[in-house]
């Protein structure tokens, strides 16, 4: 297993690199220089040829490429302008709320999903079976952003049972109940596309795997019905469930942009739009290679995970 | 038109169809519709509510009739939508097939570019694409198409990996095909069901992601209006005047809701396995709709009266097992035998309420228990004995041992269902059940996975989980069929002793003669869910009655008879959703006359033998009191 | 227990603990503590170094931590002493000597004196200077004109200027002016934007990124100490969202409320403030080449557009209509006389019909968002409509802010006829300065994207630059509107009024002309 791990990693290496390529490009190619950006209106050719100048931007990019990505490998991410501060300190601040509110969004996703895709199957063309259908299909169809201001319009303005926006109270608050309250309806609202996506793709693997010759082994047994749902047949569904759950992680994390900005949630995802509209190369750069580092990472979990829950995978 | 008609059996597909359908001949009329500019503003009548006068829905913060923008504004969105995920579609899966199909290093290199977009947040993605690219409807669907290529690359060049190993591939390769050619004759087909459903799940996703760049504030160019950019429009003013947003916000739900349940229906009807209804979820217990009144109880172990099982699929029935009796005493061995579809296995099934419902109902008879009857049993009562007093051994113990638990945890768990005993005892009593069924290295074995023993360990894992609660009866269905002829014999002996050690009742189940020959004390022959035939081992062995039975032993290769003739029975047996009146057996047999082909023949003989058959092989009669 | 009833009483448990926790008494709203001021922004703060800034959101915390030595008077665009008590101006304008004011001390405990304004403009201004790499200061040029900053004695500190520059006293009062503790950069170094230490009535507690920035009282202010506590200063960048924070409580003061959420605080709990600021908002037009290259399609334009629709339906009053290029928020320098263009689609289809240009192709330039755009989509739909109305055939172009500024900074030519555009300025000089003269054409370093060109305008705008005298300035300025307004390089469309909300708990708020937030005498119950 330590060197399945090992190797994985050293296979994620390439992977990063072409990352650390695509995302320098694209920062290249966009038009709108950081200059620009900065000075806004007075952008004046003498004022942005100056600005570039004291950014190192008037080096040739192939060099500057490698300056990047050398003082990159030795933990040195650059400043961003836009915020002037380290990008590094701003990732990791910045990361940490992400991490929290798309965390709790997939743990919750894939609970809800899970758990819903299961009683889903169970109950086939039941009662339940059509009302979490239907759910569903109302989580992945409505916008994540309308969803949440919607949610705020309710629960905050109206019943005013819940904090409009930010991670924990101006004031006083700041411990792990604050966070909860602050939490609850931006992690809902990230997770309902995610949840719906879990549930159907649970429902049919579940109905894909109990009608399979050892579900009926189970049953011959005399395994309660519970055990047989949640243990034998769950346990084989999550075969096919875990690689799309390490997908929707990724989804989760992109959507989560939206939601920290219909959330005033000082995550990662808000930062980086903010980024790329004003052009601040370097906290893009480092923002998404930390942020696909992260999933790279996760993804190198959810295989390892599937490897000890399947033992027929050759690790 | 059987597709459709498919389709439209499920409901929820149905209403989607039906949703979708109304939206685009909105869409389609929008043309000739008598509606206003849907770009022409009027500022001092902007907000308006819905239903007020000149504008059905309202307007919007321009003073834009909503109506109009709302029907232009699909008609753009499904088109961006379908064109987003056809280009993705196509793309995404022409690179998924190819590394699929070729492989290797190929496979290696496309799939790691794949991991790379993967791994990039797809909404900076297309932000950075749309920035790039500049502005645009056009351009934002480009962005979002582009985004969405690694996922399909991925999901079928999952499908396509498993495909390019089967045999027809092999086949078509050996055949001398190009690879473009295979590519597109032999996988395609074979790979464009998960390509349409992932494509029609991607066009709700399509129109959801350009309302979010929409969002960021990159969507389409105004005045056009797009479901997205009037949601992100209308946004600002959402306290306030939220009809504004609800509204094509309301459409994008319809449209991605009715899309994705087509597209379920859609998968539906386009695989063959849910086309047959076998991917119903099957209950725990099988139906049961008896009408005609119960048998009344014997005294027998276990007693099978006038069984009837069907399988309801569609508006056909399937009279799989039709009117069976029989019936074990302690010690005995029964072994029922037939050719595969004949109903002995829905028969074996049916005793604990196993047949998978749907599609199987129970619809007459009795299994009765120590003369309870267990067909109208409750589901506790029922699974209390499942696996203590009645257990199963099934055919092919690769698929009947879950291959994601440790043998001796199946086996342990198999009798803490029924007993309150801790782990550790349990697995003391799993590694005793290992050696009873002589399983060498009992107690390392009992910590392998079933893909890690040969196919004859994993029967034995198979006999001992039906003996981990010492049951009255154990019901063996085809139990050596999957091994080879020494392991049989092996298992068979195995069988035997068990059943002489600890009184067991056997019902054996088999198309295999000489195996019943070794273990069976009586047979009944089963053809087309009937017994045809029944009686003492030897003596239906040496002197079969009925056509059918006199064929099925002539099948049986004799050891040491040399190249002896194998008389294969010409013909295939019956579909049992038609059966013919009188025997069965009529169209294939070949002493058959014309009353063979009407009513009812019944079985019966004198003492423990008897046959349905009009024209028996030999005189029951006179055998019976030779061999009494 | 069959799996039915298990799920059934899953999902009954379930509900009966949604159920329990939603109906415990969460107070989530709780009530904003008193003496504290929680203040609304439209973004989180790019850094709390003056020198460093551009943005007005920026500015609007900064003022309350920092002083320059000039200020604007309250409620005008004039400025009065702050940390100079009173100046001196050489007859050629080219020399300015400031008398510091005694006894102000940094928060840091150290000194104000005159080496720290030689220490920040020398920071700012000189490459050589040793703190010099703790920008860039984007805004440098506000203070190219200085030649030297030399400290005459500890409490005197005398500019020299490389020629006569009328808006020199209005620009120190502008955040770039402001002063910032000499020992803080040393320590700091490019850090200080994150460590700031100004003179002001407030000193920084805290920023955590994206969540607050926050400010105490200072109680060793050299002037009265402010009357709140503390400041919070929160970044919600969702206009909705803000608006759904000062519903529901969390914040008690809104800047920049949307237009259409404004009826949402017509109740008493809540205060509107308005003002009127140095704001203008205009159309660009390509005047080298196209339609516009003719006078009379220019006016067609200016007349064909609904500029009240626009200020009263779109922007829902926040904002008045402009008549010509400098705003009436500069009072002293603003023509009375200048009446908008009047909204006559008659006339302007006859001015059309005059030049032969009926059905003229237009490509207009319209931006996603950006400082002072106001709601520039729905203002370019309905200006595109308008211009439909009148026989133009009109495309929209929309860009996001900063391709904006890359498309439309460099000149329109061979791209688009017409672009949005909007200013704000601390002083009459800047806009027309940099965005109408000759010299100020996008191949000479300047903003004027359309190309006008006007030798009287060009001789009138150098005359008021090097005048010292503010009457003379006027006059210039004035003649100078009169011009501009007739030959119509421009479509001027809204001068916006900035507004706020505050809640009943805050007293003693108004808004200043300048855009700034000055929060010292704003009282918390």
């Amino acid at each position: 297993m330590g060197g399945y791990i090992i190797k994985r990693l050293i296979s994620a290496i390439p992977v990063l690199l072409g990352i650390t390529i695509i995302v320098f490009l694209i920062m290249s190619l966009i038009p709108g220089d950081p200059a620009t950006a900065i000075l806004g209106s007075y952008a004046t050719p003498e004022n942005v040829a100056k600005i570039n100048r004291d950014l190192g931007l008037d080096k040739p990019m192939v060099q500057r490429y490698f300056i990047w990505l050398f003082n990159m490998v030795q933990g040195d991410f650059g400043r961003s302008y836009s915020l002037n501060r380290p990008v590094i300190d701003e990732v990791l601040e910045r990361f940490t709320a992400t991490l929290v509110l798309a965390g709790t969004s997939f743990v919750l996703c894939s609970i809800l999903g899970i758990l819903a895709g299961v009683v889903s199957a169970a109950r086939q063309y039941g009662w339940a079976d059509k009302a979490i259908t239907f759910t569903v299909l109302i989580g992945i169809s409505v916008p994540s952003f309308f969803l949440g201001m919607m949610m705020i319009l309710l629960f905050a303005v109206n019943l005013k049972w819940l904090p409009v926006s930010g991670m924990y109270a101006i004031y006083g608050g700041g411990d792990l109940w604050d966070l909860a309250k602050h939490l609850v309806m931006p992690a809902l609202a990230l997770s309902a596309v995610a949840t719906g996506v879990i549930a159907r793709l649970a429902r049919s693997a579940m109905l894909e795997v109990l009608r399979l010759d050892y579900i009926r082994t189970a049953r011959a047994k005399g395994l309660p019905e519970r055990r047989v749902i949640m243990g034998h047949a769950l346990r084989a569904a999550m075969v096919s469930i875990i690689p799309v759950l390490g997908i929707q992680a990724g989804f989760v994390l992109s959507g989560s942009v939206y939601i920290e900005i219909v959330f005033q949630w000082p995550g990662a995802g808000r930062m980086l739009v903010d980024a790329i509209l004003s052009r601040d190369l370097l906290l893009v750069q480092g923002g998404v290679v930390f942020i696909a580092a992260c999933y790279v990472l996760f993804n190198i979990l959810v295989d390892v995970a599937q490897s000890l829950l399947d033992p027929r995978i050759k690790t | 038109m059987h597709f459709l008609t498919l389709l439209f059996r499920n409901q929820l597909a149905a209403l989607g169809a039906v949703v979708l359908g109304a939206i685009l001949v909105a869409v389609l009329l929008t043309p000739v519709l008598p509606l206003q500019d849907p770009n022409a503003t009027a500022t001092p009548d902007r907000f308006l509510s819905p239903f007020a006068e000149g504008h059905l829905l309202g307007t919007d913060h321009l003073g834009r009739d909503l109506l109009s923008r709302l029907l232009h504004g699909t008609l753009l969105s499904l088109g961006v939508g379908v064109a987003a995920a056809l280009i993705a579609g196509i793309i995404g899966s022409a690179i998924g097939i190819v590394a699929g199909y070729v492989g290797g290093r190929t496979d290696n290199i496309i799939m790691r570019g794949v991991d790379m977009l993967m791994a990039f947040p797809y909404i900076l993605l297309a932000l950075a694409i749309v920035a790039a690219l500049g502005p645009g409807l056009l351009n934002a669907l480009i962005a979002v198409a582009a985004v969405n290529i690694p996922f399909f690359a991925r999901n079928i060049r999952g499908v396509t990996v498993g495909l390019a190993g089967r045999e027809f591939i092999d086949a078509a390769r050996l055949s001398g095909m190009s690879h473009t050619r295979i590519i597109l004759t032999e996988l395609l087909p074979n790979v464009l069901p998960v390509i349409i459903i992932a494509m029609s799940t991607t066009v709700g996703w399509m129109i959801l992601e350009t309302a979010g760049l929409s969002f960021l504030g990159l969507g389409s160019q105004p005045p056009q209006a797009d479901l997205g950019s009037m949601l992100g429009e209308a946004r600002s003013a959402l306290i306030t005047y939220p009809h504004v947003s609800v509204i094509p916000g309301l459409m994008i739900f319809l449209i991605v809701m009715s899309v994705n349940l087509l597209g379920d229906g859609l998968r539906d009807a386009l695989d063959p396995r849910l086309r047959s209804g076998a991917l119903s979820r099957p209950r725990a217990i099988t139906l049961v709709e008896r009408e005609d009144e119960v048998p009344a109880a014997t005294d027998d172990l276990l007693a099978i009266q006038d069984l009837q099982t069907q399988f309801h699929v569609g508006d056909r029935i399937y009279r799989a097992v039709g009117g069976v009796s029989l019936a074990v005493r302690p010690g005995e061995c029964l072994g029922l035998i037939g050719e595969s579809g004949s109903g002995k296995s829905v028969t074996a099934l049916s005793v604990m309420g196993l047949v998978s419902s749907p599609p199987g109902v129970i619809t007459g008879g009795a299994v009765r228990f120590q003369g309870t009857d267990l067909i109208g049993a409750r589901y506790e009562a029922l699974r209390r004995m499942r696996g203590d007093r009645v257990a199963y051994i099934f055919q092919d113990p690769l698929s009947t041992l879950h291959p994601l638990y440790r043998v001796g945890d199946q086996l342990a768990e198999a009798i803490r269902s029924h007993h309150k005993v801790g782990h550790k005892e349990a697995r003391e009593r799993a590694v005793q059940l290992f050696e009873d069924v002589r399983i060498p290295n009992a107690k390392s074995r009992i910590d392998n996975y079933p893909h890690e023993m040969s196919g004859g360990m994993r029967q034995r894992v198979g006999i001992a989980m039906a003996l981990a609660n010492d049951p009255d009866v154990i019901i063996a269905d085809e139990p050596t069929t999957a091994l080879d002829v020494t392991v049989q014999a092996q298992i068979l002996s195995l069988l035997n002793d068990l059943r002489r050690d600890r009184g067991l009742a056997i019902l054996f189940i088999t198309h295999d003669f000489g195996v019943v020959a070794q273990l069976c004390d009586r047979i009944a022959v089963m053809y087309a869910g009937r017994i045809v035939e029944e009686g003492p081992t030897t003596a239906v062995l040496e002197r079969p009655a009925h056509p059918y039975t006199k064929r099925l032993i002539a099948c049986v290769p004799e050891l040491g008879g040399g190249r002896r003739e194998l008389a294969a029975i010409t013909g295939l047996p019956p579909v049992v959703n038609d059966l013919p009146p009188g025997c069965a057996f009529a169209p294939r047999c070949d002493k058959v006359r014309a009353d063979c082909k009407h009513g009812e023949i019944a079985l019966a003989g004198p003492g423990a033998r008897a046959v349905r058959c009009l024209y028996p092989e030999a005189d029951l009669q006179k055998g019976e009191e030779t061999t009494a | 227990m069959t799996f039915s009833d298990w799920t059934r009483r899953g999902l009954l448990g379930a509900g009966a603990l949604a159920l329990g926790a939603l109906s415990l008494p969460l107070s989530a709203t709780a009530q904003t503590p008193p003496n504290v001021l929680i203040v609304g922004q439209i973004a989180e703060p790019k850094s709390l170094d003056p020198a460093a800034v551009t943005a007005v959101n920026d500015f609007r915390i900064l003022v309350n931590m920092y002083e320059g030595l000039t200020r604007y008077k309250s409620g005008t665009l004039e400025p009065e002493p702050a940390l100079a008590t009173e100046w001196d101006i050489s007859e050629d304008g080219t020399e300015y000597t400031f008398h510091l004011r005694e006894g102000v001390t940094f928060h840091d405990g150290t000194p104000f004196d005159a080496e720290a304004v030689k220490f920040n403009f020398d920071r700012m201004l000189k490459e050589d200077h040793p703190y010099h790499d703790t920008g860039p200061f984007p805004l440098s040029f506000f203070f190219g004109a200085v030649e030297g900053t030399e400290a005459v004695d500890d409490m005197t500190v005398k500019f020299t200027l490389n020629a006569p520059y009328a808006p020199f006293l209005s620009n120190l009062a502008y955040p770039t002016g402001l002063m910032v503790s000499p020992e803080a950069i040393k320590t700091h170094g490019k850090e200080v934007g994150r460590n700031p230490v100004g003179t002001g009535p407030f000193k920084f507690v805290e920023w955590k990124s994206n969540e607050r920035v926050v400010v105490d009282r200072f109680d060793s202010y050299w002037g009265d100490t402010a009357k709140a506590e503390a400041v919070v200063f929160r970044p919600i960048t969702d206009a909705n969202t803000r608006v759904a924070e000062m519903l529901a409580g969390g914040i008690d003061l809104m800047v920049e409320v949307p237009p259409t959420s404004l009826i949402q605080f017509a109740g008493d709990q809540y205060a509107l403030h308005e003002q009127a600021g140095p704001h203008v908002w205009f159309l660009i037009l390509n005047a080298k080449e196209g339609p516009f290259a003719d006078k009379t399609l220019r006016q067609a334009a200016n007349y064909a557009i609904n500029k009240e629709a626009i200020v009263n339906d779109v922007l829902e009053g926040t904002a008045t209509v402009a008549a010509g290029p400098t705003p009436p928020a500069f009072a002293w320098a603003y023509n009375e006389d200048l009446d908008p263009y009047p909204y006559d689609p008659e006339k302007a289809k006859a001015l059309i019909a005059e030049a032969g240009a009926e059905g003229a192709e237009l490509t207009f330039y319209v931006t996603e968002g950006g400082s002072g755009m106001l709601d520039p989509v729905p203002m370019g739909t309905a200006i595109q409509a308008d211009l439909e109305a009148v026989g133009f055939d009109v495309a929209i172009e929309t860009y996001e802010w900063n391709t904006f500024l890359g498309e439309v900074n460099p000149g329109l030519e061979g791209k688009a006829d017409m672009a949005e555009m909007a200013w704000m300025t601390n002083d009459p000089d800047t806009l027309p300065y940099l965005g109408l003269r000759s010299d100020a054409w996008p191949d000479k370093g300047g903003f004027n994207s359309g190309y006008y060109s006007n030798p009287k305008v060009d001789e009138l705008l150098k005359a008021a630059r090097t005048a010292t005298d503010q009457d003379e300035r006027a006059k210039l300025y004035r003649e100078m509107q009169q011009i501009v307004h007739d030959e119509a390089p421009w479509v001027f469309v809204a001068n916006w009024k900035q507004n706020a909300v505050t809640n009943d708990r805050v007293e003693n708020f108004d808004l200043q002309p300048s855009f700034f937030l000055h929060l010292k005498d704003v009282v918390k119950n």
